[in-house]
């Protein structure tokens, strides 16, 4: 005679493991990575669309707005993931405004942490292979003997009815920056996409906030590229 | 008696089956084809050929032959390489291009090379996606060759060598397949054999004049690090010379015009205003012997194009803000507009221009006229 204490645990261990089953079978398979650009909390709407100046007088636009992320992992305790040939150009001028990376055939429910970076790598930012988005003959490559642009913000200033126009063109190895951020259900929705800000403003509004009258450009003075890069660390999060 | 009657029918129904199998086998049936081997610089970098054009000798062979034939024109006298002349790198020395009605077209003519890298949209203002879908444009247009593809296809399809010709390359004769072989064969048109390629590879040195066009040719000048530059880069990338090619990187606004005169270009394909006025950047390859310049072809010489950089910039409202910042000199920034080289600079970057010159491209006999050489009884 079996107890029915015995039978009651019996159908508990197959009905959890069965809701075990069924549960990992409907967790997405692929994760999203959705990039929205802003100004601050806005969103950004190139070309036409004017923001102050963050750090002095007059207002901004902004033409053109891409930048490299590269070398994505996704980590837990045992195993992580790793991307091959992970270098993606964000951009936002095609379709609906925001920017994609889908990483097949990943359970997003293993990982805990997602690690990328801002940038282009020493290795692949010295040499003139063609791997991911990264291409030689791209508006982002310099020339072979400095490498990539990392980011590319263009666009024009107006103060006092004069326009002068915005360069920044942000290379160089020191200023390739590692983000991570946590994965869990707040930060993970249930079809596998996560959301990330990417606030152009943080590029300026720093301890000292940068006025683009000041620096209208910054393409290879060593100490206005730091300057910039250094808002590389808050300029993406999780939203 | 019946059973005869019964073999005879089975043999009947057995026959039908056997013929009609042979007839959908042979309308269905794919020509043989080899496909082309070609080779091209690593730094040219990936190339894309469409999965419904594979490259073939058959189309190739079939495109060149379209292309300098005059029959593709209303009045049998233009061709593609009326336009497009090898000895030019495919171009034909015009400002403006003109064709079957004798009026002056809107645009100059592009020159054909390196087709299978840089810019997806073709023409000056991107109007088309592909090189199929450019190819039977000017076909039709009223004013370059003025065809009806309906009576061509006519036209073609009574002249032996291309009844031969479309069935090793397509299996049928088909606007398709002229679009399809047109585009082949321009494809074939790789220049990778210049003076800069040969550097490149490790060939030969350039000049020291060369050599020092060729860093102001790759430089964007900042004036705070005391880098001087040309600024060629921003628009023309290194290896390939041509504009870029992810969506519309390849195409800019390089002050020719005020707003009051600034054309359409790339507006008339996406209807975004910041795209009024932005052209293709073409390739530099070479650009010697591709003269006149810019898409209306208003500058005779290089020396003019030079100067147009250096002080000719005119303002609008999309001209690019990399054209308006990029200057030699600090303390001239958003009054004139001008990179503010010195002559000696100007001279050594139309220097390294000249060794973007490939010889053996003009030459190469496989992009020549295959009517004058005898080639018709292949």
């Amino acid at each position: 005679m079996i107890k029915p204490s015995k039978i009651i645990g019996l159908m508990s261990v197959v009905l959890l493991m069965s809701s075990i089953i069924i549960w990992h079978n409907t967790l997405p398979k692929q994760i999203t990575l959705r990039f929205y650009p802003t100004i601050g909390d806005k969103p950004l709407e190139l070309n036409n669309a004017r923001y102050p100046n963050p750090g002095g007088e007059g207002d901004f636009t902004i033409r053109d707005f891409q930048f490299f992320i590269s070398n994505l992992e996704l980590i837990n305790n045992r195993n992580n993931y790793t991307e091959h040939e992970s270098y993606h150009l964000a951009r936002f001028d095609v379709g609906k405004g925001y920017y994609d990376v889908i990483i097949p055939d990943v359970s997003v429910g293993k990982f805990q942490q997602l690690v990328f970076n801002v940038g282009v790598d020493r290795k692949a930012n010295g040499t003139i292979v063609v791997a991911g988005d990264l291409d030689p003959n791209s508006r982002m490559a310099w020339n072979w003997q400095v490498g990539y642009k990392f980011l590319l913000l263009e666009g024009s200033l107006f103060t006092q009815g004069k326009q002068k126009p915005l360069v920044y063109h942000i290379g160089f190895n020191e200023s390739y920056t590692r983000l991570n951020f946590p994965l869990n259900s707040n930060t993970v929705s249930n079809d596998g996409t996560i959301e990330l800000k990417v606030d152009i403003l943080a590029l300026f509004n720093q301890a000292e906030l940068i006025d683009m009258n000041e620096i209208p450009n910054v393409k290879f003075d060593p100490e206005d590229v730091a300057k910039i890069a250094n808002g590389f660390q808050n300029f993406i999060s999780i939203l | 008696m019946l059973k005869i009657k019964f073999l005879a029918a089975v043999f009947f129904v057995f026959l039908i089956i056997t013929v009609a199998s042979i007839y959908l086998y042979s309308m269905n049936k794919q020509p043989d084809t080899q496909l082309v081997e070609f080779t091209a610089p690593f730094v040219f970098g990936r190339f894309q050929i469409p999965e419904n054009n594979p490259l073939t000798v058959e189309s190739v062979k079939l495109g060149r032959h379209l292309f300098y034939d005059p029959i593709l024109s209303k009045n049998n006298k233009v061709s593609c390489a009326s336009c497009h002349k090898q000895s030019l790198a495919f171009t034909d020395g015009l400002a403006l291009s003109v064709g079957v009605s004798g009026k002056a077209l809107s645009f100059n003519s592009m020159s054909l090379v390196n087709l299978m890298w840089g810019p997806r949209h073709f023409f000056w203002d991107g109007r088309a996606s592909s090189l199929e879908n450019q190819a039977l444009q000017p076909i039709e247009h009223i004013d370059e060759m003025g065809s009806n593809l309906a009576n061509l296809i006519v036209e073609l399809s009574e002249i032996k060598i291309y009844q031969t010709l479309f069935s090793q390359a397509y299996g049928e004769l088909s606007a398709a397949g002229i679009a399809k072989a047109l585009a082949s064969f321009q494809r074939t048109l790789i220049s990778s054999n210049s003076r800069y390629d040969k550097f490149l590879r490790g060939e030969v040195s350039l000049s020291e004049d060369e050599e020092f066009g060729r860093k102001l040719f790759m430089a964007h000048p900042d004036t705070k690090v005391s880098l001087r530059g040309g600024n060629c880069i921003d628009c023309h990338s290194q290896f390939l010379t041509s504009g870029f090619a992810s969506v519309f990187d390849g195409f800019s606004n390089n002050g020719l015009d005020e707003d009051i005169n600034l054309a359409e270009g790339l507006y008339g394909l996406t209807k975004l205003e910041a795209h009024r006025g932005l052209f293709k950047a073409p390739t530099l390859r070479n650009i010697a012997v591709t003269s006149p310049y810019m898409h209306d072809g208003r500058f005779e010489t290089l020396e003019e194009v030079l100067a147009h950089y250096n002080g000719g910039i005119k303002r609008s409202k999309t001209l690019s803000p990399l054209i308006i910042e990029a200057d030699n000199l600090s303390d001239t920034k958003a009054e004139h507009i001008s990179l503010n080289l010195e002559p000696h600079e100007v001279a050594a970057i139309i220097s390294f221009l000249h060794t973007l010159t490939d010889e053996s491209f003009l030459t190469n006999e496989a992009f020549s006229d295959p009517f004058k050489k005898g080639e018709l009884n292949d």
